[in-house]
């Protein structure tokens, strides 16, 4: 008896290994062609980002489809000021909310693709920041901060926020973030250093 | 029959029965156009600790041990290999934006300096994949010329 259901079940075993392999190979043939995309230039990783800084310099649009955007990104920037994880993740969420409700019909062409470019990098920013510590949501928040950053030069805003520039945050290479107000409240460091930044442009 | 004895033929029986559930093997064999080191021109040195160190569980070829391939510790790596593939997926690298590249760039940096990768658990298993002070300074290097 115990002879027997041992025999059947190497024999499965068997089996089931064989089933696996063939499968793979099936797919293997399947999905050789289907990532083959394009890849030009792929050396140059600053210059979008550089470009989006350039047009900064230009006189912000009055706009209020970024509204929401901005709204949970301010909540998410307090919390990290106030050094409060869970409302920080709060704060994540409602940008996520703000990016899939965001009104893409009214932008222009030429927009409407940077945007797409810049709000993929910015949800998979704020998903992190939902999910995780302290440490790891403001790590998220630099690059967040620019993101933001770079819609508001491309779509514009109603709101007058201030650029704050801290140059100990992202290991002393510097970070920006925005602030609604005139007032220096660091979200890289809290209490620790929350006076430290200073201010290097005002929107609107 | 006794009940141990029940139980192991249960316990058995289950064993058995689930090394038919299918899992997909994460395996294509072909280095895409995409692929992180292609994308980058990396040196072979570069690419050896990135393939040890990373590859597994942030790449389309997974190198799979025996003991891999028996359920349940099938399921677990294949839900690994998942989440991994998509906070970052190496061979799909180039398909990225500009923008996720360079942050991913960061990332990946950070994720080695705060030791939260390679995952304590994989290096458990994996002795190799553990990233010597020496492999971390060479992969910063490296990574800061990209930036730059």
């Amino acid at each position: 008896m115990k002879n027997s259901i041992y025999a059947v079940a190497f024999a499965m075993l068997f089996l089931s290994a064989c089933k696996n392999n063939q499968k793979q190979a099936e797919s293997n043939e399947m999905n050789t062609h289907e990532m083959q995309m394009g890849t030009d230039d792929n050396h140059s990783l600053m210059d979008e980002t550089m470009q989006a800084d350039k047009t900064m310099d230009a006189t912000t649009q009055k706009s209020g489809l970024t509204t929401a955007i901005i709204d949970g990104y301010l909540i998410l920037k307090n919390a990290l000021v106030n050094e409060d994880s869970k409302k920080a993740a709060e704060g994540g969420k409602m940008m996520l909310t703000a990016f899939s409700n965001f009104e893409m019909a009214k932008l222009t062409e030429t927009q409407h693709a940077k945007y797409m470019e810049i709000a993929e990098s910015a949800k998979e920013h704020a998903e992190h920041i939902v999910k995780n510590p302290i440490d790891h949501q403001r790590e998220h928040f630099e690059d967040l901060s620019k993101d933001v950053n770079d819609i508001i030069a491309l779509v514009g805003t109603d709101k007058t926020l201030y650029q704050d520039f801290c140059p100990m945050a992202n290991n002393n290479k510097g970070a920006i973030w925005l602030s609604e107000i005139k007032e220096i409240n660091n979200p890289y460091f809290g209490s620790k250093m929350l006076k430290c930044g200073s201010i290097q442009k005002q929107i609107n | 029959m006794s009940l141990f004895k029940k139980n192991f033929l249960f316990l058995l029986i289950v064993f058995v029965g689930i090394q038919f559930m299918p899992t997909t093997r994460n395996q294509r064999n072909e280095v895409l156009e995409i692929d992180f080191f292609k994308t980058f021109g990396a040196p072979n040195n570069i690419q050896n600790l990135f393939k040890n160190s990373c590859y597994d569980c942030h790449s389309n070829n997974t190198n799979y041990p025996w003991y891999n391939k028996i359920q349940p510790v099938s399921w677990l790596l294949e839900h690994h290999i998942k989440e991994g593939k998509k906070e970052l997926n190496f061979s799909e690298f180039g398909g990225y934006s500009k923008r996720r590249q360079k942050s991913k760039l960061k990332s990946i940096k950070n994720q080695i300096e705060k030791n939260e990768m390679p995952l304590s658990s994989y290096i458990f298993i994996h002795k190799d994949a553990k990233l010597s002070e020496n492999d971390k300074k060479l992969i910063y290097n490296w990574l800061d010329e990209l930036k730059k």
